[in-house]
């Protein structure tokens, strides 16, 4: 780690805790020298107030909804009735603008236009358009910032959903939430910063995903997000080994701390203590991981709101009660994964089914959030990493729809986000943006700022240049902040 | 001071404890640790201009505000462009315009400007550009461009500490600090840290009986020596090399599939091994394929620059990815052997260091000539032996050595000019009955798919106009010649096909599903005969569609002959040889049938020729001398003319170099026939026909800039004039002694290595935004030395290890702890945790389980179920990871198979990179999930069973002799009395505990797949597990000290 980065962002963090800096330390002292103090207090950390950028978080943390596979803006929120008289008719060169295609389509002879056979209607006061496919997001529409102006630059799975966890087509950058875990830190005593879910698929031909998305890149590697599993134990290695007991474990821990500290006596070493802090830290865990993973405590009503299926680890609407109950305890970046939007065929067959899979749990957690008054410093995010082309792939019998950067949509809920609208538009086509383009880097940027960071003064100095999510681009979209 | 240290640590700890980082906070390493009066520009003012100045007012003229450059002297005392003064009057920072501006409070003056991003400069560093601007405002050249010279061994009051020269400059410092060094560790300590940092296993209790008991003089060197003669060394030096080669048994991107490169890793530990010099070292890894002979073990080493991801994402555009990779080998290679971070200069000239980004281009243009593709770019290829495989057997090694000695001795042979043997050659060709190809006149030629086959003058025949799915060839053409033996179909280019090489599809590529010939009676046609053949050669097949594909009468699955048409571009010549001789006398139609039906839509030959010979199969050529040199052989040698007699020697010539590749090509023939469990390694390969480079605007593929020529960058040092322009001349270039950057980059791993902490800290960026070495005249005496030595890798850890700063104790006082936090002063011995790889394998080498085999294919040891299939489960593209059986799970972690996008939690928990590019210095964290791993893995419980199996079994009949010994298997130390109380209250309560419970006995002994000792008393056995975990999870176990 560079010094330098490393002094700037003891700064940054004296400028985090703003003037109790002290207090908080002495606290801290005492709770390495007794962890136990500590055990069981609310965590009541302050939050992230930086005196530079000289803003307030509107959101003490996020939820992003990660749809890999790049789900059909056309056939969720993007409504075209345009597109209905243009259904079978060839896209026009003119719109197409000679841009570059995937090399699935690359050789495609023509390119037939296909209205999406799903009604749309207008729901809640703000009258939004949404699917007939999303019943439930629909109820909830009026919390909803439909921002349907996405681009972006990689028109394949691996380098855009790269860029958009990293701010980087290629691998090596940190990844958002450990720009988080970096910047604000965590908030709880006994949870990581960065949380990560990734729900069960059953689309046959789901687009892998990889560590690297949640990865720290060039930031200490303790950034890195933490899976939350919905098989085995939770957390990696979590449960003692078959044969022990809570009481024997305390012990074993105790023995291993005084050894510790006789080493720390004898050799002065101050990292002992910090070794000794992250066992009893491990040892918390072991307590509120499983408190935290055990559903079963959660009220019927809260089942009705998120399904039967919420019953089920590992589904979409059980990460969405996760989310909640996360963010509940102050975890700062909590991100589900759910793949399976990659439809290239059958596409009309395939989306009711991802659409099913995810509505009822996405629309429950907003719901739910703003029933216990977090949603208003709780952003949530759910969104692809691309759109796809209003043409077919093939032909239009089984219509598919290759990927398509140019313009997609993604939705915003809570955490000082306006509800009810929806930003930027697309032309008749649903092929280029009409107006109020919304870049990655802008996405970023605006996420950032939410929780109440500058994007341009988060960075870290790596093979002597100073990084950020953003790189040098990103604007802060105004229009959608309440 | 201590106190606010902890408060440091304690802010990290809260705010993310996850994240309570390892790495002692420190200031950098400022002014404030040294004592020098006079300021220097490298050290105290550059980091302070580059950091703040540079992005706008330094190397880049494209960013370059206000004409002002503040990187050289010439721009800073320039008349600025405004006309208002100077930004430096050396002497006068008062009428200094860049002081001016740095104090100003106005927003359109102050530097830098607020919305730059950057913080105004702290009053420190203000005073000390102005001390130094009063100074004289001297420029120096940066440190690390300038070659190094090895300085005088500094005076030192203290003249009984230094065993050798590094301590002298370690020393000096010290003294100017008023610090004295630490006193030497105690051997028990020393044995320990040398051979983890050695053979990054622990040492041994006879090991360490050994040691204690030589009262030599030279104990501690020999104990050195006998660590450093160990193969255990090369499996642990290696491993840090894969971290910067970016090694990895997956292909990374989304897919991650596996790939076979470990037999290139296996090159890396014989290197080490062999203790082979670092500037052969580099050069094979970079060019072993430009070497001239290069030999298969040379090939293999340029494995290297082929350990990058690569990409079998269906859609991607290959240029694109094909880039990347080139990317990839130029950041890399800068970054492994010059510490500089030329990525920077992708998009634009680099900011802080002198590298324009058309020089960035330049050294692209090195690793921009492999004939491959981006997407599955796996090729080329070459199936070669691990040099650490076993030698297989007397008989194989024999027929081996007899190739090589032919070879030996053909080359000694052709060394030298030999009329004699000349003039016998020209006489045995002159009256050679061998009549060479007769090249064949086509007839009839018919397509099945509808194209258009034309004849061309030189008898060739083109295909053109419609290009069909699948398409068969009928040719038929007549000869008078009768006895037959084998036929030869060219392949040829044509300007009329589309990708530049003899195939028909836009990538020049074509499948020769089956070659088929039928031959006819001209005489009575009633008479025919289907030709067998016996035998297929080319000069050339693609990897899993040989040649041999087109005679075997099958084409079910594509299978065919094909020519990697999309990178490899150059015209193929097959040969059939016919089972039997055949023709009719009075004349024969031949009629060849050229089977196109691989699924591969049009890849058909573009462009064929046919021929046949009558020639004895043993001696047939696929070039055969031309009937004008036999011509001019017959002729007596006196009347021959000059041009005669030149293109004789030519053509003699040729039949020489053909006779040493075919020799070449039978040692690589035999050598790979008797390497056959080797798998093919991916190697680099310079295109026949170099690839044009360009500047790429903005660093994207397709945005293609002037034209550049490979060259490297000229602030360093220029390349010999007579140096090849291509990898071989740039890897020359780098182990040239006078080569700037080289030594003092590799000499500064070692020190990281066994430091923690390198002399100048910032490992991978020695350019202008890195940090000022702690001790710059030891770095280049170091550099200098190790150049000179012959590039010895040994030899300079040899004399690390011996010098007394290495050997210093841990203990820290509150005083030196609040001073050099992070022990850049070296006033004390190395303490850090160990690495994830070490960790692992020491608890597998105390518990008895480790299973040691130098090299072979990766294996898979303990991981929980379904992390691999939770990330990606698509059919075909996806498995389920199986834990290997046996050996596999106690093998050295270096062997764990390293997927990219899911690593084993065992190495990513302990700050293991994934590799998806060139890691120089991994983090070094202190989290509680490392905890969770080291008190609850599987394989560490399974360890610590084992472990207290082997203290039941070996440690005596006492509590405390056991304690005592396996306490020192873990920690090399004596157990205090103290500590072994403690152990021991631990162990009766579980003792109790188990006693009452023998089910959870049970259970603990039964975790893990190594058999547990059933004659052990269970109770005790589980309750020394239980002592034996928290053995293994020590902070001393886990920390070299």
């Amino acid at each position: 780690m560079d010094p330098r980065s490393e002094s700037q962002l003891i700064e940054n963090r004296r400028q985090f805790f703003g003037r109790s800096t002290t207090g908080i330390g002495s606290l801290a002292l005492a709770s390495l020298l007794n962890p136990q103090l500590l055990t069981g207090a609310a965590p009541s950390m302050p939050s992230g107030i930086p005196r530079l950028p000289a803003f307030a978080a509107k959101a003490k943390r996020v939820i992003y909804l990660l749809q890999s596979g790049a789900p059909s803006q056309m056939e969720l929120f993007d409504y075209k009735p345009t597109l209905k008289a243009l259904h079978g008719k060839p896209l026009p060169e003119s719109v197409r603008e000679g841009q570059r295609l995937t090399g699935m389509t690359a050789r495609q002879k023509t390119f037939p236009i296909v209205n999406p056979p799903f009604a749309f209607k207008q729901h809640g006061k703000s009258g939004t358009w949404i699917s007939d496919l999303l019943p439930h997001l629909s109820k909830v529409a009026d919390d909803l910032c439909i921002v349907k102006s996405m681009h972006t630059e990689a028109i394949n799975h691996d380098p855009a959903i790269t860029f958009f966890q990293t701010g980087n087509q290629q691998p090596g950058r940190p990844s958002i939430g450990s720009w988080f875990s970096y910047g604000l830190g965590s908030e709880n005593e006994d949870l990581p910063a960065f949380v990560v879910l990734l729900s069960k698929n059953s689309f046959y031909q789901a687009q892998p995903i990889y560590s690297r998305l949640w990865g720290s890149g060039f930031l200490p590697s303790n950034h890195q997000g933490v899976k939350l599993r919905s098989q085995g134990d939770p957390v990696l290695y979590l449960n003692d080994p078959a044969g022990n007991d809570p009481n024997g474990r305390r012990k074993s821990l105790d023995a291993l701390a005084e050894l510790n500290r006789i080493r720390e006596r004898e050799i002065g070493d101050p990292e002992i203590r910090t070794r000794i802090a992250a066992y009893e830290m491990a040892y918390r865990m072991q307590t509120s991981v499983p408190e935290l993973a055990d559903l079963s405590t959660e009220s019927e009503s809260t089942f009705k709101l998120y399904g039967e299926e919420a019953k089920i680890p590992g589904t979409h609407a059980a990460n969405c009660l996760m989310a909640r109950r996360l963010a509940e305890r102050n975890v700062r970046f909590i991100q589900v994964f759910h793949r399976g939007w990659d439809h290239h065929s059958n596409l009309a067959k395939h989306i009711p089914v991802l659409s099913k899979e995810t509505d009822q749990g996405t629309a429950a957690l907003i719901t739910d959030l703003k029933q216990r008054g977090l949603l208003d410093d709780t952003l949530v995010i759910w969104g692809g990493e691309f759109g796809r082309t209003v043409y077919s792939q093939g032909g239009i019998g089984n219509y598919g729809r290759d990927h398509h950067p140019r313009c997609f949509s993604v939705f915003f809920a809570g955490g000082g986000v306006k509800g009810g609208m929806s930003y930027g538009s697309t032309d008749d086509f649903c092929y280029n943006i009409a107006e109020n383009p919304v870049h990655v880097h802008d996405f970023h940027a605006t996420i950032l700022h939410q929780m109440g960071v500058n994007h341009e003064k988060l960075t870290y100095r790596f093979q002597g240049r100073d990084y950020r999510l953003t790189d040098v681009h990103g604007n802060v979209v105004k229009g959608i902040l309440a | 001071m201590m106190l606010l240290k902890i408060t440091k640590s304690i802010l990290l700890h809260r705010v993310s404890l996850f994240a309570a980082a390892l790495a002692v906070l420190s200031p950098s390493l400022s002014r404030d640790l040294f004592s020098d009066d006079l300021l220097q520009f490298n050290r105290d003012i550059r980091p302070i201009l580059s950091n703040n100045c540079f992005e706008c007012h330094g190397f880049d003229p494209n960013k370059r505000e206000a004409g002002l450059r503040l990187d050289t002297a010439n721009g800073a005392i320039a008349e600025l462009d405004s006309g208002d003064g100077r930004a430096i009057v050396p002497g006068r920072p008062n009428e200094s315009k860049l002081i001016s501006r740095i104090l100003s409070h106005d927003s359109d003056e102050q530097m830098p400007p607020a919305d730059s991003g950057k913080s105004k400069l702290t009053p420190k560093e203000i005073k000390t550009l102005q001390t130094w601007i009063l100074q004289g405002a001297k420029y120096e050249r940066h440190w690390s461009f300038v070659a190094p010279k090895s300085s005088p061994q500094p005076k030192v009051r203290n003249t009984k500490w230094a065993r050798n020269k590094i301590d002298y400059f370690v020393l000096e410092r010290l003294e100017k600090e008023n610090l004295d060094p630490s006193p030497a560790a105690d051997r028990r300590t020393l044995i320990r840290r040398v051979a983890l940092d050695v053979t990054g296993l622990p040492p041994t209790p006879s090991e360490i009986k050994r040691y204690l008991d030589d009262d030599t003089s030279d104990a501690y060197q020999r104990m050195v020596d006998r660590y450093l003669s160990s193969p255990r060394y090369g499996e642990h030096l290696a491993r840090y090399w894969l971290d910067l080669a970016r090694y990895a048994d997956t292909s990374g991107y989304q897919y991650d599939r596996e790939r076979t490169m470990w037999v290139w890793r296996d090159w890396v530990i014989n290197a080490y091994n062999q203790n082979m010099p670092f500037n052969q070292f580099t050069i094979e890894q970079l060019a072993g394929d430009l070497l001239p002979d290069a030999q298969p073990q040379q090939i293999l080493a340029t494995g290297f620059n082929r350990n990058h991801p690569i990409t079998i994402e269906g859609g991607v555009i290959d240029e694109e990815y094909r880039t990347e990779y080139v990317m990839d080998r130029v950041v890399t290679t800068s970054t492994v052997w010059m510490g500089l971070t030329t990525g920077c200069a992708r998009c634009h000239d680099h900011k802080f260091d002198p590298i324009s980004q058309k020089e960035f281009y330049s050294l692209f243009a090195f690793f921009n000539q492999v004939p491959e593709r981006g997407l599955n770019g796996f090729t080329p290829n070459q199936k070669i032996a691990s040099p650490l495989a076993e030698i297989q057997s007397a008989e194989s090694l024999a027929e081996i050595e007899n190739v090589k000695q032919k070879l030996t001795e053909w080359k000694a042979f052709i060394a030298e000019p030999n009329e004699v043997e000349s003039e016998k050659w020209a006489t045995s060709i002159a009256n050679s009955k061998a009549r060479g190809w007769e090249v064949l006149q086509p007839a009839q030629m018919s397509s099945s798919g509808g194209s258009r086959l034309e004849k061309q003058a030189d008898h060739s025949i083109v295909a053109g106009g419609a290009n069909p799915q699948k398409d068969i060839y009928e040719i038929s053409a007549q000869t008078d010649q009768t006895e037959i033996t084998a036929i030869r179909l060219q392949c040829l280019t044509h300007p009329s096909l589309p990708g530049g090489g003899p195939g028909r599809h836009s990538n020049s590529n074509f499948v020769l599903s089956e070659f088929e010939l039928v031959a006819q009676s001209v005489v009575d046609p009633q008479k025919k005969q289907t030709i067998r053949f016996s035998k297929a050669t080319a000069d050339y097949s693609q990897n899993g569609y040989n040649i041999a594909n087109t005679i075997d009468g099958n084409i079910a699955n594509n299978n065919g002959w094909a020519v990697d048409g999309p990178t490899r571009k150059q015209p193929v010549t097959a040969l059939f040889y016919a089972s039997q001789p055949f023709g009719f006398q009075g004349g024969t139609r031949l009629q060849f049938r050229l089977r196109h039906e691989a699924t591969f839509a049009t890849h058909g030959i573009g462009r064929l020729r046919l021929s046949c010979t009558v020639d004895d199969p043993a001696s047939i050529e696929s070039g055969g001398i031309p009937a004008s040199i036999r011509t001019i052989a017959a002729k007596a040698k006196e009347i021959r003319t000059p041009a005669e007699i030149k293109q004789l020697a030519a053509s003699y010539q040729t039949v020489l170099d053909a006779r040493k590749k075919s020799l070449e090509a039978e040692l690589a023939q035999v050598i790979a026939a008797n390497s056959t469990a080797y798998p093919a390694t991916m190697v680099m390969q310079e295109l026949p026909k170099p690839r044009t480079t360009h500047v790429l605007k903005l660093g994207q593929y397709d945005r293609k800039g002037e034209v550049v020529l490979a060259d490297v960058p000229q602030v360093l040092l220029p390349m010999s004039e007579t140096a090849p322009a291509n990898r071989l001349g740039l890897a020359r270039w780098l182990t040239d002694p006078k080569h700037p950057l080289t030594a003092r980059v590799a000499v500064n791993r070692h020190w990281q290595r066994l430091f923690g902490t390198g002399l100048v800290k910032t490992a991978e960026d020695f350019g202008m935004q890195g940090e000022w070495p702690s001790h710059p005249e030891l770095l280049d005496s170091l550099a200098v030395h190790f150049s000179s030595s012959g590039w010895n890798v040994k030899a300079l850890q040899r004399l690390i290890l011996n010098s007394a700063t290495y050997r210093q104790s841990v203990k820290v006082s509150t005083m030196l702890l609040e001073k050099d936090p992070e022990n850049r002063l070296l006033a004390r011995g190395p303490r850090f945790r160990l690495d994830a790889e070490q960790i692992r394998d020491q608890a597998l080498a105390v518990s008895g389980l480790l299973v040691e085999k130098l090299g072979g294919p990766s294996v898979y040891p303990y991981q929980p179920a379904g992390l691999w299939l939770e990330l990606n489960n698509r059919p075909g593209y996806s498995r389920a990871y199986a834990a290997s059986k046996g050996n596999g799970l106690y093998r050295r972690s270096m062997y764990t198979f390293w997927k990219r996008t899911v690593l084993s939690p065992m190495l990513t928990t302990f700050d293991a990179p994934g590799r998806e590019f060139c890691t120089v210095r991994r983090s070094k964290t202190n989290t509680p999930l490392q905890a969770l791993l080291l008190l609850q893995g599987k394989q560490y419980v399974e360890a610590s069973r084992n472990l207290a199996e082997r203290i039941l079994t070996r440690g005596g009949e006492s509590f405390e002799s056991r304690i005592r010994f396996g306490f020192e298997l873990a920690t090399a130390r004596m157990i205090t009395e103290k500590e072994s109380a403690i152990f021991a209250r631990v162990y009766h309560e579980r003792l109790a505990y188990f006693q009452k419970n023998v089910s959870a006995a049970e259970s603990l002994l039964k975790i893990g797949d190594s058999p547990s000792n059933i004659e052990l008393d269970i109770f005790e056995h589980a309750a020394w597990t239980e002592v034996s975990r928290l053995i293994l999870n020590l902070d001393e176990t886990v920390t070299k000290g």
